[in-house]
């Protein structure tokens, strides 16, 4: 069997266009418009929330036999909280900088429909490690999508990237200004309406 | 054993072994993480003092000998006393401070803010040169403003305009520093220029909150500040 035909690739690469989290499931759009106003907290959040994703998709799965129906929502925020807590410690620890950063957004990974939708959806039903690149791709889909909106938020809105400045002095000087309702959240969401037009546009092209 | 039993079986496991997780990780990480707090403080007492200065990246050695050397921990009373060491804890008239050293001689007095933001409190420090009016350096250690927005406060470009401020208008009357609606320029007059910051565009609010807090707590200061301003400094001996 080759790599294109397990479950486990078609499970990642599904999250990544053609079932994205953010345009077709349409989950955790509230951190797609807070965490995009810059590159680097939009870059940090997706390689978080992929982590916790792929982690909680694991062992949400390796559970599944176990856990009661009656309380599995529960239970599955209970591993979800507690990998939220353990990321967040760790980067208290080790990455000072980086967790200052994100502050309050760690903690909001819990909260983000995606990790509950895919382990809901997904791996309560199928085995572990399909249930990882589920959660693999799906963390990366969602930071596809997170990373381009900062790209365009970042780029027009404070004419930055990565948090350095590309758009020339001599531009400003000539009388460009900055877009400032991109760094509002208004603009995040016409940003993100207009992404989500654009791959339904290319996506019907690749059918007929 | 009943679906009932099972469910509260299956969650009491689970709670257990997640407590037991993350309580190990807490105390095994606490060390490392009250390393980093108090780095992080040093770091952001010493940069308001302006000590930090230029590209040059400092390691956390050079920041603890830097603290070491020219920071002192000190209290003053709302007339302006200095006490080097820690006062009787009945006393609640009292404001814990920073002085920085030169020497034995004071080079600026590095306040400790905390002020409310939109989501939660901002601390930070604002170093007053030994002139008592001039503003030496402006540092944000911590805050929960929206990234982006409200969190620019902690970017070195808005922290940067604070150097050189002046905490009294012309006549020396105590007026703190204050953070206009966007750009300072034409929204405030000239002569209180000197008195202001640009803003954010976007984070009015955080803005607003911060130049209230900024004179609260500059008030609760100017006892000493304004002793500092009669030129007083050189009677402290650090």
């Amino acid at each position: 069997m080759s790599l294109k035909q397990t479950t486990s690739y078609r499970a990642f690469k599904a999250a990544l266009w053609g079932n994205n989290p953010i345009s077709k499931q349409i989950l955790g759009i509230c951190s797609a418009l807070a965490v995009t106003v810059q590159m680097k907290t939009a870059f940090v959040m997706a390689l978080a929330l992929t982590l916790v994703l792929a982690l909680s998709n694991l062992i949400v799965s390796l559970l599944r036999h176990y856990i009661p129906r009656n309380i599995r929502i529960i239970a599955e925020l209970v591993i979800i909280a507690s990998l939220v807590i353990l990321a967040d410690q760790i980067l208290k620890a080790f990455l000072y900088d980086v967790s200052k950063q994100l502050s309050v957004f760690v903690g909001l990974i819990i909260t983000n429909c995606i990790v509950m939708g895919r382990a809901e959806a997904y791996a309560m039903a199928n085995p572990p490690v399909p249930s990882f690149f589920d959660g693999l791709g799906n963390g990366l889909g969602y930071g596809l999508v997170l990373v381009a909106v900062a790209f365009i938020r970042e780029l027009l809105g404070s004419g930055k990237i990565f948090g350095l400045q590309v758009v020339p002095d001599g531009l400003y000087e000539a009388g460009y200004s900055n877009m400032g309702l991109l760094v509002l959240a208004p603009g995040a969401f016409i940003v993100i309406g207009l992404l989500f037009w654009l791959q339904n546009t290319i996506s019907k092209e690749k059918e007929y | 054993m009943s679906e009932n039993t099972r469910s509260v079986v299956f969650a009491a496991l689970l709670s257990l072994i997640c407590c037991v997780l993350i309580t190990a990780a807490c105390t095994g990480l606490q060390k490392y993480q009250k390393a980093n707090v108090e780095l992080d403080r040093q770091v952001n007492v010493v940069r308001a003092a302006g000590l930090l200065e230029g590209d040059k990246k400092f390691t956390a050695e050079e920041i603890r000998r830097i603290y070491a050397e020219r920071i002192v921990s000190a209290w003053v009373d709302s007339q302006g006393e200095v006490l080097l060491s820690p006062p009787p804890s009945e006393r609640t008239d009292v404001y814990p401070l920073y002085l920085c050293k030169e020497g034995d001689r004071l080079y600026a007095t590095i306040i400790p803010l905390d002020s409310r933001g939109l989501w939660g409190r901002i601390y930070g420090y604002l170093a007053l040169a030994r002139d008592g009016e001039t503003v030496v350096g402006f540092s944000v250690a911590r805050h929960a403003e929206t990234p982006g927005l409200g969190g620019e406060i902690e970017s070195p470009w808005f922290t940067r305009q604070f150097k050189g401020k002046k905490i009294v208008d012309f006549e020396k009357n105590f007026v703190s520093v204050s953070i206009a609606k966007g750009e300072a320029r034409g929204r405030v007059p000239d002569d209180r220029m000197a008195n202001t910051v640009d803003g954010i565009s976007g984070a009015t609010l955080t803005g607003n909150y911060l130049s209230q807090g900024l004179k609260e707590t500059l008030q609760r200061f100017e006892p000493f500040s304004s002793r500092l301003r009669k030129g007083e400094a050189d009677d402290l001996r650090l």
